[in-house]
């Protein structure tokens, strides 16, 4: 733990994070950021006592991000929630919606059958009796997994390398998108490595309280990238949960040797594209993208402090017009949208992105998180993208 | 390297509107902000000069301005200019169809949480309350279950005020919220964001009230910029309806943030969150670019000029040790008496203004920093807000009028 992140006597109780929490917005059950956090984290040195209002923080970030203070009041219940679970006995609901990495290593290979599995009305009274609401599609696997595809396919080779950790939903459920970020990468005379052993990144066993599994992943992926990060080699996410994860939250929620390195080498896939258009190696020969676009950026992107990247990058391409929607949390939260207990709310959470959108009525939503993308076209009937997605389309013409 | 024409530090009142400023010159800007400042949970009024150093009552601003030292930064600007901008901050705030109403000559008196009045120069149209000054009935609203807003407390601090010896009544409403954590002015806001919510508020207010009276309430009249719920429910009534000064989250504070943020959209401003300005990058005097320090790594960002709208001790811009103090970013010389027991008085709500108070950086004429022998330090970084010298915004009363004014200077010139 990074003592000077994890301070909550630094909290002057100021309601910054009140005020701009979706969650407390969009339900009374949440006590709020600053109540569940910083104020009571006071009172958490001993045995806790099971706050079921803590279950609704989405972990989404809005409270860490309006913190005038640099509290990391979403980490303080993050941890809290961890201690909360720690031996007691979890729902089914709750191992499903942390362990979806598990589940698609064994439904994936049979993505045909497990997507009518999952789709069929039985299936969907069955998960709904778990806790899965059957107001929202679930993702479909894709037929071919993106490490399937991307081992499939011959690079050219180049010597400047970048690592690319895909994250599970790229893997099992947009392929396409990996597919996307490694052409652009070719296009950029990189050639892109993906490791052996990388496991998922820990986003959703951290949002669910199994902290000492997501703490057995980040020190897997850790072994697994650091050959590559100890020859300088940057390592690419373009899921803004799996970057927060690697960059930010292993360090402050915990402490593996070699975390700071690895925070240290990790890029936002549009950030790092900026970062070589500064040195002048950015392949800027866009062509021009038809089509009306709307951007939504992911609240785990704002929590990075990067502010922007992909929005930037795609002002490069000629003639190229795009929305800022500006309209705040999607309501996702990786899997919080999905669970029946918290749909109404992350819907609420939603409304103002949904109504913005639907009243611009694009062709496509842009967003980095797969979350978001899911939410929002789910939400609007319009279909999103990935920014990389793009930008690949600029590049081919 | 991240080039722009303008990069400003900090994301409270002085910075959003130095941002905007510099942005409507047609600059290209940058805003680094580390949380969101005190304008988020603040009451949104426009304090310019409530009180002069006697602690005397300010009746008109600007006359009172002739009387603050030399290095206040109202003396340093003097008043034309911090007249420009507040009528540039009154030209926005109308063009954002959010109005605010007042001006530099005259100061209001509004009640606060507590039933007290205090001076402030520019208001809300919701809070300005002359109409309570003048009535004869006024009727308190307050809502069930709020606790920060105790109608009875209302009551008998206006009382006492010299003036304001009024018909009071009081009457307790109810919301449609009846589950869950307390409630707060920002929650009741909320609900009268609905439509439900404020159909059902109109029938149960004006039920409650007599028309010509005034009403006093708490600031919960919607989250958003504007006024619709606010002319809907003056007419549904027949009266004058005045928002007091709230407890954090105070609401109206809120809603100028999200008309200032909804500017720096429009404007392109590129809007950086959750980073940290660690230090600046400086050559011959002047700064080249500023590092953020994030968890993960630091970042530089590059650009012509700088507008430091970082705070003071409390908002982070300025830090203090034993015996010496500083500037967080360019470690910026801030003069303080070599003694630490002059830094304070023992008393802490003593009746005058506290040294430390009004430790700060000094500037020249364009806010640049120099230092204690007048020599320019950064010939490209201006100042703007609390981390100025010379002023004791508690005491004054001029916290978001010096924000504003430095701020529109810093990003005129910048």
């Amino acid at each position: 733990m990074k003592k000077h992140q994890y301070n909550p006597d630094s909290c002057i109780a100021c309601t910054s994070c009140v005020a701009y929490c979706p969650v407390s917005a969009a339900t009374r059950k949440f006590a709020g950021p600053k109540m569940m956090g910083p104020a009571l984290e006071r009172f958490r040195g001993g045995e806790t006592n099971t706050d079921f209002s803590l279950d609704y923080c989405a972990n989404c970030k809005n409270c860490d991000i309006s913190c005038p203070s640099g509290v990391p009041i979403s980490t303080l219940n993050m941890l809290a929630r961890a201690k909360q679970y720690k031996n007691k006995r979890r729902s089914l609901l709750d191992w499903m919606m942390s362990h979806s990495d598990l589940m698609s290593k064994l439904a994936s290979p049979m993505a045909a059958l497990s997507n009518f599995g999952m789709a069929n009305p039985l299936t969907k009274m069955i998960l709904k009796q778990v806790g899965i609401t059957d107001k929202m599609s679930l993702p479909k696997y894709a037929s071919k997994t993106f490490l399937q595809q991307f081992r499939a396919f011959k690079q050219q080779s180049f010597p400047d390398k970048v690592v690319f950790f895909s994250g599970c939903f790229i893997n099992y459920y947009a392929p396409e998108v990996g597919m996307d970020l490694v052409a652009v990468m070719q296009r950029n005379k990189r050639e892109v490595i993906v490791p052996e052993g990388l496991d998922c990144c820990g986003s959703p066993l951290v949002g669910k309280g199994y902290l000492d599994e997501a703490v057995e992943k980040a020190r897997t992926n850790i072994a697994a990238l650091k050959p590559w990060f100890d020859q300088g080699i940057p390592v690419l996410t373009c899921c803004t949960s799996c970057g927060l994860m690697l960059k930010m939250e292993i360090q402050e929620m915990m402490d593996l040797e070699h975390m700071e390195q690895l925070a240290a080498h990790t890029y936002d896939a549009s950030e790092y594209l900026l970062e070589l258009h500064g040195q002048g190696q950015l392949d800027t020969e866009f062509a021009p993208v038809a089509g009306r676009y709307i951007y939504h950026t992911p609240c785990h992107l704002r929590a990075q402090g990067i502010g922007k990247p992909s929005l930037e990058l795609l002002s490069m391409i000629p003639g190229f017009q795009i929305e800022d929607a500006d309209a705040g949390c999607c309501g996702q939260s990786g899997t919080y949208g999905f669970e029946v207990a918290k749909h109404d709310i992350a819907m609420a959470v939603a409304e103002p992105v949904f109504k913005r959108i639907k009243e611009y009525q694009p062709d496509y939503i842009v967003s980095d998180c797969s979350g978001c993308r899911l939410q929002l076209s789910q939400g609007t009937g319009f279909p999103a993208l990935h920014p990389l997605t793009l930008l690949r389309r600029a590049y081919e013409g | 390297m991240k080039q722009n024409d303008v990069i400003v530090i900090g994301g409270g009142l002085a910075g959003l509107f130095a941002a905007i400023t510099a942005a409507k010159r047609g600059r290209q800007v940058m805003l680094v902000t580390k949380g969101v400042g005190a304008i988020a949970i603040g009451g949104g009024s426009i304090d310019v000069l409530g009180y002069d150093a006697q602690g005397v009552p300010v009746r008109d601003p600007v006359a009172a301005m002739d009387g603050l030292s030399a290095d206040h930064p109202f003396a340093i600007l003097g008043h034309q200019r911090v007249e420009t901008a507040v009528q540039s901050f009154l030209g926005l705030c109308a063009a954002e169809g959010y109005p605010y109403l007042g001006d530099l000559q005259h100061n209001q008196w509004i009640p606060t949480a507590l039933g007290r009045l205090k001076p402030t120069c520019l208001t809300p149209l919701s809070m300005n309350a002359s109409s309570l000054k003048t009535a004869t009935d006024v009727t308190v609203v307050e809502f069930e279950g709020l606790k920060d807003y105790c109608g009875r407390v209302m009551v008998d601090g206006l009382r006492q005020c010299p003036g304001y010896a009024k018909n009071y009544s009081l009457v307790s409403l109810k919301t449609d919220i009846n589950d869950g954590r307390d409630l707060s002015a920002l929650d009741v806001a909320r609900w009268l964001d609905s439509e439900s919510g404020q159909a059902a508020f109109i029938d149960r207010l004006t039920a409650a009230v007599r028309p010509g009276s005034v009403i006093l309430l708490p600031p919960v009249l919607g989250t958003k910029p504007d006024y619709h719920l606010f002319h809907k429910l003056e007419q549904a009534t027949g009266c004058k309806l005045v928002e007091t000064v709230g407890l954090p989250p105070a609401v109206t504070g809120y809603r100028l943030r999200r008309l200032l943020v909804n500017c720096l959209g429009k404007l392109n401003v590129k809007l950086i969150e959750q980073a940290n300005v660690v230090r600046g990058i400086i050559e011959n005097g002047r700064c080249t670019g500023i590092v953020t320090g994030n968890l993960d790594r630091e970042r530089t960002y590059c650009a012509e000029s700088f507008i430091l709208a970082s705070g003071g001790f409390f908002g982070g811009g300025l830090q203090a040790e034993a015996g010496r103090a500083s500037e967080v970013v360019f470690d910026l010389p801030v003069a303080v008496p070599t003694d630490p027991a002059a830094w304070s008085k023992e008393k802490l709500f003593f009746a005058g203004s506290q040294p430390f108070a009004k430790f700060g950086l000094q500037v020249d004429g364009k806010l640049r920093p120099v230092d204690a022998s007048g020599k320019l330090l950064l010939e490209n970084v201006y100042i703007a807000g609390k981390s100025l010298a010379g002023y004791d915004y508690c005491v004054e009363k001029s916290g978001n009028g010096v924000a504003l004014a430095t701020a529109y200077q810093a990003g005129a010139e910048a």
